[in-house]
Parts: structure tokens; C-alpha cells; sequence
């Protein structure tokens, strides 16, 4: 396949202590002993790659790749050794959850060179942890961040909104108690009713209620708010960065710049075909240890599909979608994609468009799940 | 070899739907071996895809069949007709061009209430009834109580009823011999002028136009030409025949029989269901009485979903009117919905099956508005127009009446279910003409009833009231003066003119109530808010609101979730498809049905 190297790579650790109600990952709870196998099945598909990628950034995700420990670690980039090599600057990202940042950790994870951690703090009141199945307290959250700064790591915290029973005050409170750590990146995620979870099924017996849509909404304005008086920078749906501090593995998602991917579940983008890894972490170990094809979805797109799909993440991102990168990005004129829909959108005060950039103003940001239909075609 | 008349016999069977037409009409083409047991596909004369789905059969067809009797060769036509009180008009259709007719009850479910209905459409025409109590073999059968309600209600003698089971073939040589028996041959002479009456008709795309005919007088051969009386086209005869149950062609048809003719015909428009076929010239003979024109009593709009389709829409309707000319259309324009067409029904299972037809066959994604009846009103100038679309009533000071169509209904109902019943119609402003009792548990109840409130759901009504075992049938008395309203909705402050209704003024409010109601659970959600609001006039009589969207945003789009993410926002957009925009709002196909909300309180 003709298509540029891809520069950035995601690895899926799917590992966890336990399953939270609301999470549909690629996941196994309490199976440590699938480790071996796991780490073997990685060897196995970083073999695909023909010649070593060197990247700009590359992104642990999980799972929690924390739940590894210092020792896991060392294994693991025992494995990336020299096929996932780091460029000169390369940012490389750790999710953690907040109970596994050891200082044992954290030194091992600087010494591989791991650049930024995610912490899945998700809140920091006690009741809401609770309720969200989390196995830490606020204050893990607080010490985390400190061990983290003190060994020069960049910080995200996860925040998570909208969680059975929450309130607005809540909410608010949690982001007053975010702005006052000492991170440089947060994520508000609303919280999602996924099927095939905890939350779903108990949605579905009555025992647990999602907060009403309106109240969402407030809450989803107070986080862009908040995080804005305190310096971050709102630059996609999801995420607010302090200067400079923007997740550069996210943007190169949004920039539909080609990716590599391994292990269950990972998704990479190679050209305008999106290959999906198989989502059980078992099927995925057994398939890649067999030398079958460990591969579930494939979408290959033709030129115009990921030229619509490159406006939707585009637009996403707060600071829009300019017509002459977007030309020369995908080869298409915006206007020609999009036209009517984004000058029905401007007519309706969901857009702005000054000529060369379209950006969404807020109230489209909110409801933006609703256009992309007419973008997609 | 021609056939002498009096060894022909053409007859129908008539029957409430269920009651096993379809198969006796198997087992007689088998017993006559007109079909070979194995070929016997189940409910053979059935031949449309829909009317196996649905069990029910919609057009009527011919069928030759021989039957030796005593030594000598007869020839029987049976000529099918529909059950459905929709299809009325083509049971009288099939019933012109018929001698006889075999009414088949039966044995467990009794006289029901098409029974009644076309037993008194064969009497009527005068026509030989032979009455077969069908189903004998079921455990359940209740024959004697069966036979008196056939007695009570249609004067029938219990002596002349054939105990027969068509699914087992008990009694179907009785039946046959009563058929020749009991039926009169045909009237008409082979070497008078030709006069034949065109019964159905449908299209064959290899062949033209398939004209069915029953020759009243003289003979008709291969080759000759013929004239159509109405149209006073003449034809060459390039084929003709009979169905065995396929076609098979023949060299001449006499006085009497039951056959088909191809001319070549391209042009269905040019053969009309009722008239003469005779030969050209001044020795032609004169027409028959035709038919009535079929009543349309339901009219809707059908509007495609995607303005471009308009002409295909037209296509489509066009190919379907010509095997089926109860059906009509015509061009009609709606603010709401663009351009489509205004399409009168002979009942609200006939309008069912015309839009299935077009989806299934022709692929169309349509828009339907709720059906409406047909209303009278006579202005203040003195002209008396006739509205089929809401839209069409006139301000109110052009008003002097305003007239609605009244059916006489008859429900066949167990007699503990007369009580709810008589309430049901009474809610509906029912006048109440009388009881008659068929026999100790079952009753026969007439009411006079608008028919708008009986064409939507009283069907439904009365089979759950009566647990399944009522039956109902109606036919049209006239058009009476009511205090009729027309009740406008109003989507977003904008009338939207194909979600009008015509109701009585006392049931407004409620309707009105209703259907804002209904709307406001049809319509999605929008990024504004919806006012929904019912009027007459410029009063607004009900209101409710949709509230705007306040947040439709996903959380998360990253490398893995943007493949399931984009099939989420497709299916947001597959939701679209059915729908009309009006103004900037989307409205579903299934909004245009809740006009039909009747409300709960009376």
C-alpha cells in the first residue's frame, strides 16, 4: 500500500484490577496470570512491522497499562526495543490509574522515557468514586500528581460528569478541586450508558437513572467554564490543555495522520483504511499466538469518506476547520463536501464561518452529534 | 368443439373471509382435475404475492373446470371473488357474470357478518344460492346451530345445505352435483351478434392488455374483430381462451362462457371494466348494463419522500390502476409535502395494500397522510362540491352544509357483547335501528353509523370487545348534514395542511388534544423548541411542546471509537430518511397517522 509511514502508535494493555460499572474497554479484570501471553502476543504483532517505526508520539492506553508495575514496564519496553523507536522530542503517554503511581513507578516509567501520564482520577469527592466503582480515594489523586510533577512528567487528569445521582455543585466542585492541582492537561468526559455494562443493565432494571439531559448540558458548560478561567485551553469537545501542553498523540487522531496500533481492541490508520484489532483480549492473544489474523473490523474508505470524516474531527476541535489545509489535506474543497450544511448551520448560529476557517460555536458543539449526518452523507 | 349453454355452469363463492373459500376452490379444481393433486399449490387461485401474505383474496379470477354428471361432460366456471368488506364492488362485479353462487359458512364460526352481506348481494342478482356448510369434521363444529342460523338469517332451508369439508374433500361430489343441479345454465344464443361483458382485466407486459369476458350472446373466434362499446375501438382477436387455471388458449368462446381475450393492447386505459364487447358495424349489438362505478370511500395523499421521485411515483400508481380500476389518483400539491397525489380507496385494507404494493414492487419510500372519508358540503351559492382533502373545505360564512357519509352497519356478534357494543356505537354517534337474534347466542345489531367513525378502528374495536368473535359489514346509506369541523394542526406556528382533519365540532377539542399529544411523541426532538398546536379556525384549541435539544454530543473520538462512532451518527441520519422537512422542522412518515388518535376520553 502506497501511503505515507505512520509516526505515531497506540498499544492496548488491557489489564485491570477490576471492571467499573460504566466501562466497556478491551479488558480483562483479575487475570494477571494472561500476562505472559499477553506480552508474547505483542512480540508476535510487532513483528508485522517491516522495518522500525520511529515515532513522534506514541500512547499506553488500556485497560490500565499502570496496573503493569514497574517490572511489567520494563518488560514492556523490553518488547518496543528497536521497533517502536522515540524520535528526538517524541511525547509518550502512560495511562495510570491514581492507586498504582508508586514512586517506583513513576521512576521507572521516566526512565523508559515515558513523557506525560494520564491519570484516571474521574472525580475528587469521595461519594461519586464510589459510585463510579473506583478503587481510589481523592487524595490518591492529589499524591499521584505530586510524585508525577516532581519527576518532571506532564499531567492529565480524567474527569468524568454526569455519574448517576451527581449535581451540578458537585461537578463544580470537582473542577474547582482539578484547577488546583498541578496538571497540565484535563479531559471531561459525560459520562456514556454503553451497552453490554454495569450501568446499562442496571439503566435497564430501573436501579440506576441518568442525570437529565438538561442538567448535562449545564454541567458539560460549567467544565468549559471553569477550566477556561483557570488557563486551559478548550481545543477539542473533550479537552482543555494549559499552553503547549495540547496531547499530541489526540491531534495526530484528529489530523487523520496515518497511526500504527497493536494489541486487542487497538485500531490503526494506514492510508484511508481503519484496521480494528479484535476486542477480546483472549481472542486476540489466541488468534496472534496461532499466526491467524487477529484483525474484527475493517474500513477502507474511499478518498471523498475520509475527506468526510475529516471535517466531522475537525470540527470537533475548537479551533475548527480551515478550508485551505483541509484542500490540502484530503484533496477536496470543503465547500464542495460540505457547503450547504455548514451554511445552514452558520444560518442557525451552530457555526461561524469567516471565509477561510468554519469553527462550531458552542451551542454546536453541544449538539453537534446531530449534524454529522448531512457531513457523512 | 363448441359447447352446447345448457351444459355450462358459471358461479361464485361467496363466504365471510376465513371461512374457507380458498381451499374449497383447490379441492374443486382438483376433484375436476383441472389441477393435478401435486401441482396443487395451497390456495391456487391466490396468484398475487400479497394475497398469499395477507390470506385474503383481493382480485377476482376465472377458472374453467369439467365435470362429467350423469354421462355428460359440463363446464363449470368459477369466478372468484374477494371476502374483504373493502372489495364489495368486485364481488358484484363477479357476481353479474354468474348464475349461481355456492355460500359457504362455517361450521364452527357460523353466519357472519359478510356472509349475510354477499349472500344478499347474490340474492339480489337473483342468482341460484347453494349453501355448504363447510368444516364438518371439526371437533368444534356446532352443525345444527349453524344450520338454523343460516335458516334465521337468510331463509335458507337446512335440507338444501351440503356438509362438506374442503380441507378432507367430505361432500365435494355433493357439491359438484349441486352446482350442475341447482345452477341454471347460461341464457344466450351463439349465432346472435356478439355481446360479451368485460369483468376484469390486468396487464401482462409480453402480451398487452388481458381482457376477462363473459359472453352473454353469439360467438367470438380467433381473428375477428371485435369493438369496444364505450371506447368504440375496434381490435383484431389475436387470442383467446380460457384459465385451467392458466391461460389456454382456444379457437372460439360462445354465449355463456367465461374466457379471456388479448387484442394487442398497449394501452390499458382503453379497456374498461363493464363494457360490451361486440363486433363492429351496424349489426353490432347494443351495450349491457354496466357496473356501478366502484365507490371510493377512503381518500390520502401519497407523497414520495424524495421530491424527485414524483414521476416514478405517477409510473408506479399508473401500473397498478390498470389491474385494479376501484383504484384512483390524482395530482395534488401540499405546502407541507411538495407534489404527490390525492388517491381514492374502496376501504382502508384496499389503501393498506395499494402502498404495500408500491413499496414492494416499485420500491418507493412514500409519505401517507392519515386516510380521510369523502364529505359533501353545500354552499351558500348553492353549489354542492364534494371534498376528499381537508384542505379543500371552504371558509365557514361559504358553508350552508356540511355533510358526512352514513353507513347502516351490521354486527354479527354473542349476545353477551351487546351491551359494550351498543356502547361503542353510541360513543360514536351511532343511531340505532334494531336487534335480531340468530339464535339463542348470537345477534345480528344495525346501526347507522358515520362512516369516518367506523372506517379507522372499529374493526379493531370489535374484535377486542368481542374476544375475535364479532364480525361487522357496512354498506353506504347517503350523506347526511352534521356539525363538522375542519381541525388544523400547526407544527412550529406553521399550518401544516396535510396533518387537517374533518371531525364533529363536540368531539374537537378531544381530537384535537389527542393529536397534539400524539405529535409531540412522533416528532424528534430539534436544536429549538416546537410549539404543536391544534386550531379551528384561528382559535387554538390544544397546545403542547417539544423542547429544544439541549446537548447530543459524543464524549469520546478517538483512534478506536471513530469506525462505531460514524455508524452512530449514520443511523441519526437513516432516521431521517422517512421524513418531510416542513419549515426546519423533520417530521416522520408515522406523525401523518396521528390524526387517527382518537383520544381515550369520550
Amino acid at each position: 500500500m502506497d501511503h505515507p509511514a505512520p509516526r505515531h502508535a497506540y498499544v492496548h494493555v488491557p489489564f485491570c484490577r477490576h471492571r467499573c460499572g460504566y466501562c466497556d474497554f478491551a479488558l480483562v479484570a483479575g487475570r494477571d496470570d494472561l500476562l505472559d501471553r499477553y506480552l508474547a502476543a505483542l512480540d508476535r504483532e510487532l513483528m508485522r512491522l517491516a522495518a522500525p517505526l520511529v515515532f513522534d508520539t506514541l500512547y499506553l492506553g488500556g485497560g490500565t497499562p499502570s496496573h503493569l508495575g514497574a517490572a511489567g514496564l520494563g518488560r514492556l519496553w523490553g518488547l518496543f526495543a528497536d521497533r517502536l523507536v522515540p524520535a528526538a522530542g517524541a511525547e509518550v503517554t502512560l495511562e495510570a490509574n491514581p492507586c498504582d503511581v508508586t514512586a517506583e513507578l513513576v521512576a521507572a516509567a521516566a526512565d523508559q522515557g515515558v513523557t506525560r501520564v494520564s491519570l484516571g482520577a474521574q472525580s475528587l469527592d469521595a461519594t461519586t468514586l464510589r459510585v463510579l466503582d473506583r478503587d481510589h480515594a481523592p487524595d490518591d489523586v492529589r499524591r499521584a500528581v505530586g510524585l508525577l510533577r516532581s519527576a518532571g512528567l506532564a499531567v492529565n487528569v480524567d474527569l468524568m460528569t454526569a455519574a448517576p445521582g451527581q449535581s451540578l455543585a458537585a461537578v463544580v466542585a470537582d473542577l474547582d478541586a482539578v484547577a488546583a492541582l498541578d496538571c497540565q492537561h484535563v479531559s471531561v468526559y459525560c459520562l456514556t450508558w454503553e451497552k453490554g455494562t454495569a450501568f446499562e443493565s442496571q439503566r435497564r432494571r430501573g436501579t440506576l437513572a441518568p442525570v437529565d439531559e438538561g442538567l448535562e448540558r449545564a454541567m458539560f458548560e460549567a467544565a468549559i467554564d471553569a477550566l477556561t478561567a483557570a488557563g486551559f485551553a478548550h481545543y477539542e469537545v473533550s479537552n482543555f490543555a494549559r499552553p503547549g501542553h495540547r496531547c499530541r498523540h489526540n491531534e495526530a487522531y484528529w489530523d487523520c495522520r496515518p497511526w500504527e496500533a497493536f494489541g486487542p481492541s487497538a485500531a490503526r490508520l494506514l492510508g484511508n483504511t481503519r484496521t480494528t484489532n479484535h476486542r477480546s483480549p483472549t481472542t486476540w492473544m489466541n488468534r496472534v499466538l496461532a499466526g491467524a489474523d487477529a484483525t474484527g473490523d475493517v474500513e477502507a474508505m474511499t478518498a471523498e469518506e475520509a475527506a468526510r470524516e475529516r471535517i466531522v474531527v475537525g470540527l470537533r476541535r475548537r479551533d475548527g476547520l480551515g478550508r485551505a489545509a483541509f484542500r490540502e489535506a484530503s484533496g477536496f474543497e470543503l465547500d464542495a463536501l460540505a457547503g450547504g450544511p455548514i451554511a445552514r448551520w452558520v444560518a442557525a448560529g451552530l457555526a461561524t464561518d469567516d471565509g477561510s476557517w468554519v469553527r462550531l460555536t458552542r451551542a454546536g458543539l453541544l449538539v453537534s452529534d446531530s449534524l454529522w449526518g448531512d457531513v457523512l452523507g | 368443439m363448441a359447447i352446447d349453454c345448457k351444459h355450462i355452469r358459471n358461479f361464485s363463492i361467496i363466504a365471510h373471509i376465513d371461512h374457507g373459500k380458498s381451499t374449497l376452490a383447490d379441492r374443486l379444481l382438483e376433484r375436476t382435475g383441472t389441477v393435478e393433486k401435486r401441482q396443487l399449490k395451497e390456495q391456487m387461485l391466490d396468484d398475487m404475492e400479497l394475497e398469499r401474505q395477507r390470506g385474503i383474496t383481493i382480485k377476482a379470477r376465472a377458472v374453467r373446470m369439467e365435470c362429467r354428471h350423469q354421462g355428460r361432460l359440463y363446464e363449470l366456471n368459477l369466478i372468484d371473488t374477494p371476502g374483504h368488506v373493502d372489495f364489495h364492488y368486485e364481488v358484484s362485479r363477479s357476481l353479474a357474470c354468474c348464475e349461481g353462487a355456492v355460500l359457504l359458512v362455517d361450521a364452527f364460526q357460523g353466519v357472519e357478518a359478510q356472509t349475510v352481506a354477499n349472500a344478499y348481494a347474490a340474492i339480489n342478482q337473483n342468482l341460484a344460492i347453494v349453501p355448504v356448510i363447510n368444516k364438518v369434521d371439526l371437533v368444534h363444529a356446532r352443525v345444527d346451530e349453524v344450520l338454523a342460523e343460516m335458516e334465521q338469517s337468510l331463509a335458507i332451508d337446512p335440507s338444501e345445505v351440503i356438509r362438506a369439508s374442503a380441507k378432507t374433500g367430505i361432500g365435494i361430489d355433493d357439491l359438484l352435483a349441486a352446482i350442475i343441479e341447482r345452477i341454471p345454465p347460461p341464457a344466450g344464443d351463439p349465432a346472435a351478434a356478439l355481446q360479451a361483458m368485460i369483468f376484469d382485466s390486468h396487464y401482462d407486459s409480453y402480451r398487452g392488455a388481458i381482457t376477462y369476458v363473459r359472453l352473454v350472446q353469439g360467438t367470438i373466434r380467433k381473428g375477428q374483430k371485435i369493438r369496444f362499446l364505450r371506447t368504440g375501438v375496434t381490435h383484431d382477436v389475436l387470442e383467446l381462451g380460457q384459465f385451467v387455471p392458466q391461460r389456454r388458449a382456444c379457437d372460439e368462446l360462445v354465449a355463456g362462457q367465461v374466457g379471456y381475450l388479448v387484442c394487442n393492447i398497449k394501452d390499458v386505459k382503453q379497456v374498461h371494466i363493464g363494457d360490451t364487447v361486440t363486433i363492429p358495424g351496424d349489426e353490432a349489438a347494443p351495450a349491457l348494463p354496466g357496473y356501478k362505478p366502484p365507490q371510493r370511500m377512503v381518500y390520502c395523499g401519497l407523497y414520495p419522500s424524495e421530491g424527485e421521485n414524483f414521476e416514478e411515483l405517477r409510473d408506479s400508481l399508473e401500473k397498478l390502476a390498470i389491474n385494479d380500476p376501484s383504484f384512483e389518483f390524482q395530482p395534488e400539491s401540499s405546502e407541507a409535502l411538495g407534489f404527490g397525489f390525492r388517491c381514492g380507496f374502496l376501504g382502508l385494507l384496499h389503501m393498506e395494500i395499494i402502498q404495500q404494493r408500491l413499496e414492494q414492487e416499485a420500491d418507493l419510500d412514500l409519505v401517507q397522510t392519515a386516510p380521510n372519508v369523502t364529505y359533501q358540503i353545500k354552499k351558500t351559492d348553492g353549489e354542492t362540491i364534494e371534498i376528499t382533502n381537508p384542505q379543500d373545505v371552504p371558509d365557514t360564512g361559504q358553508i350552508e352544509e356540511f355533510r358526512q357519509p352514513v353507513v347502516r352497519t351490521n354486527f354479527l356478534i354473542p349476545v353477551e357483547h351487546i351491551g359494550p357494543i351498543m356502547q361503542l356505537c353510541t360513543d360514536r354517534r351511532g343511531t340505532y335501528l334494531k336487534t335480531e337474534y340468530l339464535s339463542p347466542t348470537r345477534a345480528m345489531l344495525t346501526f347507522d353509523l358515520p362512516l369516518a367513525e367506523v372506517i379507522y378502528d372499529m374493526h379493531d374495536k370489535l374484535k377486542s370487545v368481542t374476544r375475535g368473535y364479532g364480525t361487522m359489514d357496512y354498506e353506504l346509506v347517503g350523506y347526511f348534514p352534521a356539525d363538522l369541523v375542519r381541525l388544523d394542526i400547526l407544527v412550529g406556528g406553521k399550518k401544516v395542511d396535510a396533518l387537517s382533519i374533518i371531525c364533529d365540532r363536540r368531539d374537537a377539542d378531544r381530537r384535537g388534544r389527542a393529536i397534539v399529544k400524539k405529535l409531540r411523541g412522533e416528532i424528534d426532538r430539534h436544536m429549538f423548541e416546537i410549539a404543536l398546536q391544534a386550531a379551528i379556525g384561528t382559535k387554538v384549541i390544544a397546545r403542547e411542546t417539544i423542547s429544544a435539544m439541549r446537548k447530543n454530543v459524543t464524549a469520546k473520538c478517538y483512534g478506536g471509537d471513530i469506525s462505531r462512532k460514524k455508524k452512530l451518527w449514520a443511523k441519526q441520519k437513516e432516521g431521517k430518511k422517512r421524513m418531510k422537512s416542513i419549515g426546519s422542522v423533520d417530521i416522520p412518515q408515522k406523525a401523518f397517522m396521528a390524526v387517527l388518535d382518537q383520544g381515550t376520553e369520550r
